[in-house]
């Protein structure tokens, strides 16, 4: 006779397993995820003489733009704010970018699911390098307005790097439970996108939370404030404050812990739910 | 040595309520056929393959026969690993290659050259054997400079050889076809029987679905016949 618990227990760590499988086979593909990320950039901008450079193109009409409209808005110093919204715009093109695409990326992809046995994680590393390569380019722009408004090299800035590594994992465990989401309950796609937009108002990127004169617990209380301050604090030469770390590596931990039971759980639900 | 075990397999699809435009559109495409059962709360449960059990080993090829919405798909998407069971258990030794779906995993924006090469790497083929195979499968497809066309532009018949090459190229040890074989052209079909032959033959395992009976009796050695989620071995008889 097997107690409650010791079931819970074996349920639990099945589906903990089988998410780590799937997980695991999925990073073996790594290489063709990324031949297939990089060829879907390209193929996007084919037939064009820039070709992805649009996309920086894009990026840094708009970081002038709003940074000369909001530094007389805000009457902001533009060497203060242009180099911040700058920032603050790629890195929220990269989050809104994976966050809006993930609910609908199983169903996009639903004639590979229903016909070719593949890892589920597959998809979603396809959707984290092309958001990936994107970065790249834009990090053209950063890197100009930096230089141009910046005050030079200094230490701090190398906590870009465990600050973008904290960043993906946190975004790998966000898309992978959108995706399941997304695919079980289609309206998903609809209210992420109704929900965006409010979170861009609440994320510190055209201002930063120490202007806020009230209710800064609002822009904390977004979870995106946190891995918009992880990368963009040491691009402005300051290290972020350590609750940011603190909340980005437990949120890290418990979303993953979730999301893969979850995924062990529902993985041989998904070719179902298409 | 490869082999096809089903040991008991029920597959059950639940149905959610609720959701409202897909399921609609789940309940459509099981709606031809299947067993539709309303199961206790809002779940509507579909039971598409029921106690099925048989054994295939090397140098089977077994064709499917049955009518629309029998399960013939779902079965063969068991075979592939895609549907898991709710009970019973499937073993499988050996590479598989599937053919299901006309155009499933080809990128309808990109050439013939760009989908083999994406198609081949999914099926597991590395970059080098992919380069080595391109001559042959450019040879066995007859697609000449369409190859340089995006697929979009592909007749079905065209976007089956482009798949079909692909696919056997990988050398399969089970290769698992839909329907969807029977528009190629009757110089196609005489090829593919031609390398369906070489891979019987190679001690593997082939299995085909279809309504037309000259296919199968041309292809297979055993025939199954679905019906509302059963399988039953037919002898080969019909004429």
């Amino acid at each position: 006779m097997i107690s409650k618990n010791a079931l819970l227990k074996v349920v639990l760590y099945s589906a903990f397993r089988s998410g780590v499988i799937d997980i695991v086979l999925g990073l073996k593909f790594f290489n063709i995820a990324f031949f297939f990320a990089w060829g879907d950039t390209k193929a996007r901008y084919r037939r064009s003489i820039l070709g992805p450079w649009w996309m920086v193109l894009s990026t840094a009409v708009s970081v002038a733009g709003l940074g000369f409209l909001w530094s007389m808005l805000l009457k902001d110093d533009p060497v203060k704010l242009v180099p911040s919204l700058t920032v603050g715009l790629v890195v929220w093109q990269l989050l809104s970018g994976c966050i809006i695409e993930a609910p609908s990326i199983f169903v996009r992809n639903a004639h590979f699911i229903r016909n070719i046995k593949l890892p589920f994680f597959f998809f979603l590393q396809q959707l984290l390098l092309r958001h990936l390569i994107i970065l790249g380019h834009n990090i053209v722009v950063i890197v100009v307005v930096v230089t141009y408004f910046g005050t030079g090299f200094k230490v701090e800035q190398f906590l870009i790097i465990p600050g973008l590594v904290l960043v993906f994992a946190n975004l790998a465990w966000i898309t992978v439970l959108l995706a399941m989401m997304g695919s079980r309950f289609r309206d998903v796609e609809q209210i992420i996108g109704a929900i965006m937009p409010l979170m861009f108002f609440l994320s510190p990127v055209i201002y930063r939370p120490s202007q806020l004169p009230f209710a800064q617990a609002i822009v904390w209380a977004n979870p995106l404030s946190y891995l918009i301050t992880l990368v963009r604090d040491p691009i402005m030469g300051s290290a972020p404050p350590l609750f940011v770390y603190q909340v980005s590596i437990l949120a890290l931990l418990i979303g993953s812990l979730f999301t893969v039971c979850q995924l062990g759980k529902h993985r041989q639900h998904i070719s179902f739910w298409l | 040595m490869a082999h096809l075990i089903f040991d008991n397999v029920t597959i059950k699809y639940p149905v959610y309520n609720g959701a409202a435009k897909s399921l609609k559109k789940s309940l459509l495409s099981v709606g031809t056929g299947g067993l539709l059962s309303k199961a206790p709360g809002d779940v509507l449960t579909v039971t598409a393959l029921d106690s099925v059990s048989f054994q295939l080993d090397d140098g089977d090829s077994v064709g499917l026969i049955g009518h629309n919405g029998a399960g013939k798909t779902t079965l063969l998407r068991a075979m592939a690993g895609i549907y898991i069971p709710i009970s019973g258990s499937i073993t499988s030794a050996g590479k598989i290659s599937t053919l299901i779906e006309l155009g499933a995993g080809l990128d309808s924006e990109l050439s013939g050259y760009e989908n083999i090469y994406r198609l081949g790497l999914l099926l597991g083929m590395s970059n080098i054997a992919l380069e080595k195979l391109m001559p042959s499968i450019e040879e066995f497809t007859e697609l000449g400079n369409f190859l340089e066309a995006p697929v979009r532009t592909y007749s079905s018949g065209m976007l089956m050889r482009l798949m079909f090459a692909v696919s056997t190229s990988n050398q399969p040890e089970i290769l698992l076809v839909d329907e969807m074989f029977g528009t190629g052209d009757k110089n196609f079909q005489e090829k593919a029987k031609a390398r369906m032959e070489g891979l019987i033959s190679a001690a593997k395992i082939f299995v085909f679905a279809s309504h037309s009976e000259d296919l199968i009796k041309k292809f297979c050695n055993r025939i199954f016949e679905l019906n509302h989620g059963s399988v039953t071995e037919v002898t080969k008889t019909f004429n």
